[in-house]
C-alpha cells in the first residue's frame, strides 16, 4: 500500500506542474522577497505590541503620562504596519500557490486546519488592535484603563498564537517527525504530531525574543528620525527619550537571544547531526563570520550611543575616562569573535595559509576564545548601562561604598570565571569544552542579575546630580540608531537564510526533495544581495508607513487656538 | 530637512552596501544538488582526479573535518614533513599500498585510526557511489603521489553511470538501488555486509555497539517487527537507545528487493 502511494506521488510529481517561473527575477527571488518582507513586517507587528503593553503598564502603575503617550505612539505605528503585513502575506500565499506548487500542496495537505485557524486568529488580532488603539482615549482613566490594558494583552496573545502556528509550518520543513518518510501520505500525518516537531518550541522562543529586539530597534530608528526632524525642544526631548527606550529594549533582549539560539542549535544537532555540521562547519561556515561582524557592529554602536548619551547627564563626566577601556575590550572581543576557524578551504587556500589554521590567529578562532570574547563583550555592555544608569545619582545609603565594592567584585569574579574556563578549554576534550560555555554564561547572567539588584537597592533615596537633559544629543547619536536598525534587520535576514538554507535541496528535510532548477542553495554573495534588497524594500515601506502615521497625527492633533485658522500642526 | 533625509538614506544605503560587499568578498560556497557521476570504461586518471576533487570539496563533505586538522588529519597539506596524503598514504600501514590504504579508510575507517585522532569518520562507501569513492581516491593520490586508479577498479555494474542520492544521508549511495544490495543476492550475510549494518550494530561478535546488538534480536522481535523496523526505523525504538532515534537511515527498505527484505527479516528473527 505504502509503495503504491509512493508511486502515485511520484507519478503526480512527474505529470503535474510542480513549479512555476516568475518574469525577470525568477521564482526563487520572488518567493524570497515575498517571504522575507512579510516576515519582517510580521516581526515588527508582533514585537511592538509587547512593549506597548509594558510601557502602558509602567505608565499606569507609575502614573507617568510619558509612558502612556509612548505606548499609544507605538500602537499608532502598528495600524498601517498591520495592513502591510497582511498585504505581503497575501502576496506570499499567491506566490507560493503559483510558483511553488509541489511543496505548497504538500504543506497544505498536512497543515490545512491550522491555516484556517491562522486566518481566523489574524482576524481577531486585527480587530483587537483597532479596539486597543481607537479606545485609547475613551478608556484612559481608572478601572477602564486596566480593561484597555487587558486588550493589549489579548492582542499579544493572538499575535503569539499566530506566530506559533506559522512557525510550525517552517519548522516542520526543517525537522519533520522521524516517522515521516517520503512515502508517507501527508494527509495521514496527525496535525499536532506535525506541529510539535523538534525545532518548533526553540524557534518559537527565539522568534519571540528576536521580535522584541527588532521592534525596539525599528521604534528607536523612528524616534531618531523624529528627533532629527523635530522643531521644538519639547519634541526633541520626547523623541530622544523614545529612542533611548527603544534601544534599551533592543539591546537588553539581544543579550538573552544567543541562549535561545544555542537551544535551537542543539536541537538541530540532536535531530540530525549532518544538518548541524552543514550549518556550523559545512558550506555555511563563513556565514558565522559575517554574523560575528554584524553583532560586533551592534555591540559597538549600542555602546557608542550610550557613551554619547552620557553627555546629556549631569555627573556622567566622572565615568568618561573609563569608556576608552570599555572600547578596547569591545574591539578586542569583536576581533576574536570574528576570527575564522572551521572554514571550508580548498588546497590552494590551505597552502597559502601554511596549514589548516592561520599560524597566529588559529588559536583565537576556536570556541574557547570566542565564547570568552562574547561573554566579556556582554559584561562590558552591561557595565556601560550601569554607568549610564548611575551617572546622575550619588547613592546615600550607608553601605553604598561596600555595595560598590561588592558590585566590582562580582564583575571581577564573572570575568575571572569566563577567562578561566576560556583558557582551560584549550586543554580538554571538545565534549568537556562545550560544557564550559554553560558556566561562562551562568557567571555573566548571575553578575547581571545580582549587580542590578544591588544597584536598585543602592539607588533608593539617592542624591540627584541633575535631571537628564533629554534632547541634548548630537545628531550622530541618532544616526547610530539607524545603523542599529539596519543591522538588526539585515541580521534577521541572514539568520533566516541560515535556518532555511540548511535544508539544502529539500523542501521538507529528507521527505520532499526540491526538484526545481533552484534546488541548489546559493552562496552567501547571492544571499547577501537578496537580504539587502529585502531590507531596503522593508525600510522604504516602513518609512512610508511612518509618514502616513505622521499625517494622521497631524490631522488629529491640532491645537485649539489654531484650529479655526487651519494653522500649523502641533501634534508632537 | 532634505539634508537630514539624504544623510539618513546615505547611512542606510552605505550600511547595506558594506554588508553586501563583505559577504561577496569572502569565499563563495554553494550547496550543490548531488549529480549523476558518469565514468566511461576509458576514463583517464585526469578525469578521475577532477571528478574526485569535486566530490571531496562538495557532496562528499570531506572538508568539513579534513579541511581543519583538528577533527581529522589535513589531507592536502604537509604533515610533519611526510608531505600531503598522496605522498604519505603508502607508508601508513604495513603491507598496504596507497590505493589499498585509501580504500580501507573510506570503506572501513576504524580499521586504522591515525594517532591523536578520534574514530569519528563515517563509512563513506555507504554514502558515496563506487565511482565517487574511486574518484576521491584518485584525487587524494594526486596530492603528492601517483594516480594508479583505473576504470578497472570501479565495479563493472556501476562504472558507467551511478547516481549518488544525497551527501548527507547514510546509506543513500552505492550498494543499493532497484536491484538491491550485494547484486540482489538473497544471502542475508551478504546483504548485511553490503548494507553496512555492522557499522552500527553488532551481530555474532562482529560489528559496532552504537546501535542495539542484533545477536539475540530474535528473542525481542519477530520477523514482522524486524521487517517493519527496517522499513520504518522510527516505528519503534529499542529501550536505552532513545537518544539515537533517527540515526538509522530510512532508506534501507527502499534499497533492497522484497526477497532480500524477507530473507533478512527471517535471518535476524532466527537469532534467538
Amino acid at each position: 500500500m505504502t509503495e503504491h502511494w509512493s508511486l502515485a506521488l511520484q507519478v503526480a510529481a512527474d505529470t503535474t506542474r510542480a513549479y512555476g517561473e516568475f518574469p525577470l527575477i525568477g521564482a526563487r527571488a520572488a518567493v524570497w522577497i515575498a517571504a522575507e518582507v512579510h516576515l519582517m513586517f510580521a516581526a515588527f507587528v508582533l514585537g511592538v505590541p509587547m512593549f506597548a503593553v509594558v510601557a502602558e503598564a509602567i505608565g499606569i502603575v507609575g502614573k507617568d503620562a510619558r509612558y502612556d503617550r509612548l505606548a499609544k505612539e507605538f500602537t499608532r505605528l502598528l495600524l498601517v504596519a498591520y495592513s502591510a503585513t497582511a498585504i505581503w502575506g497575501a502576496i506570499l500565499v499567491f506566490i507560493l500557490a503559483t510558483l511553488w506548487m509541489k511543496p505548497w500542496a504538500y504543506l497544505t495537505a498536512v497543515f490545512a486546519p491550522s491555516m484556517w485557524l491562522y486566518a481566523a486568529l489574524f482576524f481577531c488580532e486585527s480587530f483587537t488592535l483597532y479596539l486597543y488603539y481607537y479606545g485609547w482615549d475613551r478608556w484612559k482613566y481608572g478601572r477602564p484603563k486596566w480593561g484597555h490594558w487587558g486588550l493589549g494583552l489579548l492582542l499579544n496573545l493572538w499575535g503569539t498564537i499566530v506566530m506559533f502556528i506559522a512557525n510550525s509550518w517552517l519548522t516542520y520543513m526543517m525537522t519533520p517527525p522521524r516517522d515521516v518518510t517520503p512515502s508517507t501520505d501527508p494527509a495521514t500525518i496527525k496535525l499536532w504530531h506535525a506541529i510539535a516537531n523538534a525545532t518548533w518550541m526553540p524557534i518559537n522562543v527565539h522568534r519571540l525574543i528576536a521580535n522584541v529586539v527588532f521592534g525596539g530597534a525599528i521604534v528607536a530608528a523612528y524616534a531618531s528620525y523624529r528627533f532629527l526632524a523635530a522643531k521644538t525642544d519639547e519634541e526633541r526631548a520626547h523623541y530622544d527619550w523614545m529612542g533611548y527606550v527603544g534601544n534599551f529594549i533592543a539591546i537588553s533582549a539581544l543579550i538573552v537571544l544567543p541562549f535561545a539560539g544555542y537551544w535551537l542549535g542543539r536541537e538541530i544537532y540532536q535531530y540530525d547531526q549532518s544538518m548541524g555540521i552543514t550549518m556550523m562547519g559545512g558550506f555555511m561556515s563563513w556565514l558565522w563570520v559575517i554574523q560575528a561582524f554584524l553583532i560586533a557592529v551592534l555591540f559597538l554602536t549600542g555602546n557608542y550611543y550610550l557613551w554619547i548619551g552620557m553627555g546629556r547627564i549631569p555627573g556622567a563626566e566622572r565615568f568618561r575616562p573609563y569608556t576608552k577601556w570599555l572600547l578596547v575590550v569591545l574591539v578586542l572581543g569583536a576581533i576574536v569573535w570574528g576570527t575564522p576557524h572551521t572554514m571550508i578551504a580548498d588546497s590552494k587556500e590551505l597552502a597559502a595559509m601554511g596549514g589548516s589554521h592561520h599560524p597566529f590567529l588559529g588559536a583565537l578562532g576556536v570556541m574557547s576564545a570566542k565564547n570568552t570574547a562574547v561573554n566579556l563583550m556582554i559584561l562590558t555592555t552591561f557595565l556601560s548601562f550601569l554607568m549610564y544608569r548611575r551617572a546622575n545619582t550619588r547613592p546615600v545609603v550607608p553601605w553604598a561604598g561596600t555595595g560598590t565594592i561588592i558590585q566590582g567584585a562580582m564583575f571581577a569574579v564573572a570575568a575571572g570565571v569566563v577567562l578561566f574556563y576560556g583558557i582551560r578549554g584549550y586543554f580538554v576534550e571538545a565534549i568537556v569544552r562545550i560544557g564550559f560555555s554553560v558556566y561562562q554564561v551562568l557567571a555573566v547572567l548571575s553578575c547581571i542579575v545580582f549587580v542590578t539588584l544591588i544597584d536598585i537597592l543602592m539607588a533608593r533615596g539617592a542624591q540627584s546630580l541633575g535631571a537628564i537633559q533629554w534632547g541634548k544629543m548630537p545628531p550622530r547619536s541618532q544616526y547610530a540608531l539607524f545603523i542599529l536598525a539596519v543591522t538588526f534587520t539585515w541580521l534577521m535576514g541572514l539568520m533566516g537564510f541560515a535556518r532555511s538554507g540548511i535544508r539544502q535541496y529539500w523542501h521538507v528535510w529528507q521527505v520532499v526533495q526540491d526538484t526545481s532548477k533552484y534546488a541548489a542553495t546559493p552562496a552567501l554573495g547571492y544571499a547577501s544581495k537578496m537580504i539587502s534588497l529585502c531590507v531596503l524594500i522593508f525600510l522604504t515601506l516602513v518609512a512610508f508607513v511612518f509618514w502616513l502615521g505622521g499625517l494622521a497625527e497631524k490631522s488629529t492633533f491640532v491645537s485649539p487656538g489654531e484650529s479655526a485658522g487651519g494653522g500649523r500642526h502641533v501634534g508632537h | 530637512m532634505w539634508a537630514t533625509n539624504l544623510k539618513v538614506v546615505g547611512i542606510v544605503l552605505g550600511t547595506l552596501a558594506l554588508y553586501t560587499l563583505i559577504a561577496n568578498k569572502i569565499p563563495q560556497v554553494q550547496s550543490e544538488v548531488p549529480q549523476t557521476l558518469t565514468l566511461g570504461a576509458n576514463v583517464t586518471p585526469e578525469q578521475l582526479v577532477a571528478a574526485g576533487e569535486k566530490v571531496f570539496n562538495g557532496i562528499g563533505g570531506c572538508t568539513t573535518c579534513h579541511g581543519l586538522g583538528t577533527r581529522a588529519p589535513n589531507l592536502l597539506t604537509d604533515e610533519k614533513g611526510t608531505g600531503p596524503i598522496g605522498a604519505r598514504c603508502g607508508k601508513r600501514e604495513a603491507g598496504k599500498d596507497c590505493k589499498q590504504y585509501l580504500y580501507e579508510s573510506l570503506d572501513d575507517p576504524k580499521a586504522y585510526v591515525v594517532a591523536g585522532y578520534q574514530p569519528i569518520m563515517p563509512v563513506m562507501t555507504k554514502q558515496l557511489s563506487p565511482p565517487q569513492v574511486w574518484s576521491v581516491i584518485a584525487f587524494l593520490e594526486s596530492e603528492g603521489g601517483t594516480v594508479d586508479v583505473t576504470a578497472s577498479d570501479i565495479p563493472a555494474s556501476s562504472s558507467t553511470s551511478t547516481t549518488s542520492t544525497t551527501s548527507t544521508t547514510p546509506g543513500g549511495g552505492g550498494g543499493g538501488g532497484s536491484g538491491g544490495f550485494a547484486g540482489g543476492s538473497a544471502d542475508p550475510k551478504a546483504i548485511i555486509q553490503a548494507a553496512g549494518c555492522l557499522a552500527c550494530h553488532k551481530l555474532d561478535g562482529q560489528g559496532q555497539v552504537i546501535a542495539p546488538d542484533l545477536t539475540h534480536v530474535g528473542s525481542r522481535r519477530d520477523a514482522e517487527s524486524i521487517r517493519k523496523k527496517i522499513l520504518d526505523p522510527a516505528s519503534s525504538i529499542a529501550k536505552g537507545y532513545e537518544k539515537l532515534a533517527g540515526i538509522m537511515p530510512k532508506t534501507f527498505g527502499t534499497m533492497m528487493s522484497a526477497a532480500q527484505l524477507e530473507a533478512l527479516a527471517q535471518y535476524l528473527a532466527a537469532h534467538k
